[in-house]
């Protein structure tokens, strides 16, 4: 029996393991492999293989039971979900339904999830910008949250680096605000979009209206080719799952990249408990799972632990980490661990029309959506009355009415008829929120989980900042729209709990001081080294561009400095 | 119609998916099979027959060459609200009274025009507080015209052939000519 417990120890030992499979344990995966280490992926979820497990990926409209729509039984038993403007008939299987993973929400988040291999990288909207040296130097300039411990000079290459394996399309802007990348081309503006953009220029010395950067091939490289992606097809269907690869998910890209090394092991249905700390080693010394069929708890073994199990799991998965040495969660001798959670504000939109450039239409559709106004509030000075700024989304369409008034034969043409209508311009927020020590996660002492772990608790809320950011969003926006002659202005806020952004970051924060913070400026736990955090867990602040691409970039750097110092003894 | 037909009408306008009518048909019974709501073999026939007005057979099929009716069934057991579905029921008692009422007969045997008067003097009562048209009257026939006209429009006849879907367009033109064809 001895010998046969040797070999099992010997067969749950790694040299590394990694902690989720989305979009960033997916470069976790990769970089580690690609490096040599024998690594494990543990996916709570199920395995969601690139093509084959994408089953509504080829369907037509017509071929859905209900045209898109989802039942409402399914509505009804999904109230938070169904929020996700993805989550319909096409996408419902790839997120988490309310019931199956409860949580307390001491005040209303909506935590949007998706359990599988892939996770979230299979449902993003796919923009993907570089945040700038004003967004790592923010909470030092303005005095909150803390500072970060790295600039945009450290993280750069590793952008250019993460950039170019992944994909991603743009222009060369030339903005401080939003630094250029390695681009592949840019889908480009339409006539509305291009006359905005103009009009903004020539009226705003610091305002701007780009073609919005995401991850699609728009045409591809001969290392994407080697990933086995090709061209984006511009199908617009991308939270189905692409079987061309067109757009960067894990799924497409990192894990079967991983896996082809030989040196991944891929292991779905492990949900982790926690991470086991060896008090004598003073470091982690592997991983404790629950496999979520067998209900079998089983340990695994590992010199290097990388932890991305999306933000506030991450936070669960540590805070649940417990010994004498760390009695209130892993690395946790600051006390932040799960405090200053923040997340991005979607809150506000305006909609307009615009008579002019009717000459011009579509053709065909715009993955990255239209235009992108990058942050133009308080960049280069504080200039409000409220801390940092916002992002906009900005895309300019027409549609063909297809009018259903009457019955019979004259119904029957005007749904035929060639009747397009004007442009129609659209906007939404993007706002920076402040990371606040009141804005917390925590475990419940009583609630657990299918597994036996104990549920997230979830504390997040807007501030009056928010407030404030958002008016003058709804008061610049319009300005900006009438000023360039749209019409029909109609601006909205709503009241939307936090969560619904998917952008929820922190917790885990970077920074210089170990007191104040619970990651340094590698990610590694100041207190485990070998354990680190690159997910959006590790945020000091949140800056207002979407976050993934920031992600894999701390990640593949995280991984290099990890093996560089495994190799100098030093973990 | 021949059972073999209604299937493979089915499958056209359901795309081979899911829904099987309950195929050992008696009397009275309707032929749909669902969940919540039941419905009789006449009141079937009723939708079917409305639906076959809002989008008649002209040169081009029309609602029960698609089956259409089978259509708003399946959005109407699967996708409205308890509330929703008890006002169709109601309310499709009510068009039959108010249809005996007005021509004397039943709706099937009233003519096109008729049957389109008859209709558009339900969608052309705009009056909440209207007196002529209850509010499960007006919910009943919202129902079969918002899903026939849905079912329609989203059917693979009307996407392959009245308007080209792309699944794959492979291209994107963001500057695209567009000149407004004069109507006829």
């Amino acid at each position: 029996m001895a010998n046969l417990n040797i070999d099992s120890v010997k067969d749950r030992t790694f040299d590394a393991i990694v902690i989720g499979s989305g979009m960033s344990g997916g470069w976790a995966a990769k970089e580690l492999t690609d490096k040599g280490l024998k690594t494990l992926i543990l996916e709570r979820g199920r395995d969601v293989k690139h093509i084959k497990d994408y089953p509504t990926t080829n369907m037509y409209p017509w071929e859905f039971e209900h045209r898109g729509e989802l039942p409402v039984a399914i509505k009804e038993a999904n109230p938070i979900v169904n929020r996700c403007y993805a989550f319909g008939e096409d996408a419902a299987h790839f997120f988490v339904k309310d019931n199956d993973h409860p949580y307390v929400q001491e005040k209303p988040f909506d935590w949007i999830r998706g359990y599988q291999v892939g996770g979230k990288s299979l449902l993003w909207a796919r923009q993907t910008q570089r945040w700038s040296e004003f967004d790592f130097e923010g909470p030092a300039r303005d005095g909150f949250a803390v500072d970060w411990p790295i600039r945009y000079k450290d993280i750069a290459p590793w952008y250019s680096y993460v950039e170019k394996f992944a994909g991603i399309s743009g222009n060369m802007d030339g903005l401080a605000e939003l630094p250029d990348g390695e681009f592949l081309p840019a889908f480009p503006l339409n006539a509305v979009e291009t006359y905005f953009s103009n009009h903004v220029k020539s009226k705003y010395s610091n305002r701007h209206v780009i073609s919005a950067r995401c991850a699609h091939l728009s045409k591809p490289n001969q290392i994407h080719l080697d990933q086995g992606r090709v061209q984006c097809q511009e199908r617009i269907l991308c939270q189905r799952g692409c079987p061309f690869g067109g757009y960067f998910s894990a799924n497409a890209s990192t894990i079967p990249w991983a896996l082809k090394s030989g040196h991944a092991t891929l292991r779905p249905f492990s949900v982790v408990q926690e991470i086991i700390y060896d008090e004598k080693k003073g470091k982690a010394s592997g991983v404790r799972i629950i496999d979520t069929n067998t209900k079998e708890a089983i340990e695994y073994y590992a010199d290097i632990i990388f932890v991305n199990a999306a933000a506030l799991n991450t936070n669960l998965v540590l805070l649940n980490s417990t010994s004498h040495r760390f009695p209130n969660g892993l690395g946790n001798d600051s006390g932040v661990l799960g405090k200053y959670v923040a997340f991005h504000n979607y809150s506000a939109h305006i909609g307009a029309e615009y008579d002019g450039e009717k000459e011009w239409t579509t053709d065909g559709r715009n993955p990255a959506g239209g235009g992108y106004i990058p942050r133009f509030r308080n960049v280069y000075k504080q200039e409000t009355n409220f801390l940092r700024g916002y992002a906009s989304g900005f895309s300019a369409y027409r549609y063909q009415q297809r009018p259903w008034d009457g019955v019979g034969a004259g119904l029957k043409d005007n749904l035929v008829k060639d009747n397009l209508s004007g442009w129609k311009v659209g906007s939404h927020m993007m706002g920076e929120t402040i990371p606040k020590e009141t804005n917390y996660v925590a475990l419940d002492k009583t609630l657990k989980d299918q597994w036996g772990i104990p549920q997230l608790k979830i504390s997040v809320d807007y501030d009056d900042n928010d407030e404030k950011m958002k008016k003058d969003y709804v008061e610049q926006l319009t300005e900006m729209f009438t000023s360039a002659g749209f019409t029909n202005i109609k601006a909205s806020t709503d009241n939307r709990a936090p969560g619904l952004d998917i952008h929820e970051m922190g917790g885990a924060r970077m920074g210089n001081d170990p007191k104040t913070s619970v990651l340094n400026k590698w990610n590694q736990m100041h207190a485990v080294k070998n354990v680190f955090v690159t997910d959006g867990a590790c945020m000091t602040s949140t800056s207002c561009q979407n976050p993934s691409l920031t992600y894999m970039a701390f990640t593949a750097r995280a991984a290099d400095y990890a093996v560089s110092e495994m190799k100098k003894g030093n973990i | 119609m021949h059972r073999r037909t209604v299937i493979k009408n089915l499958a056209l306008v359901i795309g081979g998916a899911v829904l099987l009518p309950a195929c050992h048909r008696t009397e009275g019974k309707a032929f749909v099979a669902l969940k919540n709501v039941d419905i009789s073999a006449d009141q079937e026939k009723l939708v079917s027959d409305i639906a076959e007005t809002i989008i008649p057979k002209t040169a081009t099929p029309g609602a029960k060459d698609l089956n259409l009716h089978l259509f708003v069934f399946k959005m109407l057991d699967d996708c409205y609200k308890k509330e929703d579905q008890q006002a169709f029921v109601t309310g499709m008692g009510q068009f039959a009274d108010v249809v005996k009422n007005k021509y004397d007969k039943p709706f099937s045997d009233l003519s096109q025009k008729q049957r389109e008067e008859m209709l558009l003097s339900i969608e052309n009562d705009k009056d909440e507080k209207s007196t002529i048209n209850s509010k499960e009257l007006k919910s009943f026939y919202g129902i079969i015209k918002s899903q026939t006209v849905n079912g329609y429009v989203t059917s693979k006849y009307f996407m392959t052939k009245q308007v080209v879907y792309e699944l794959v367009p492979g291209r994107y033109n963001a500057r695209f000519p567009y000149k407004q064809k004069q109507s006829a």
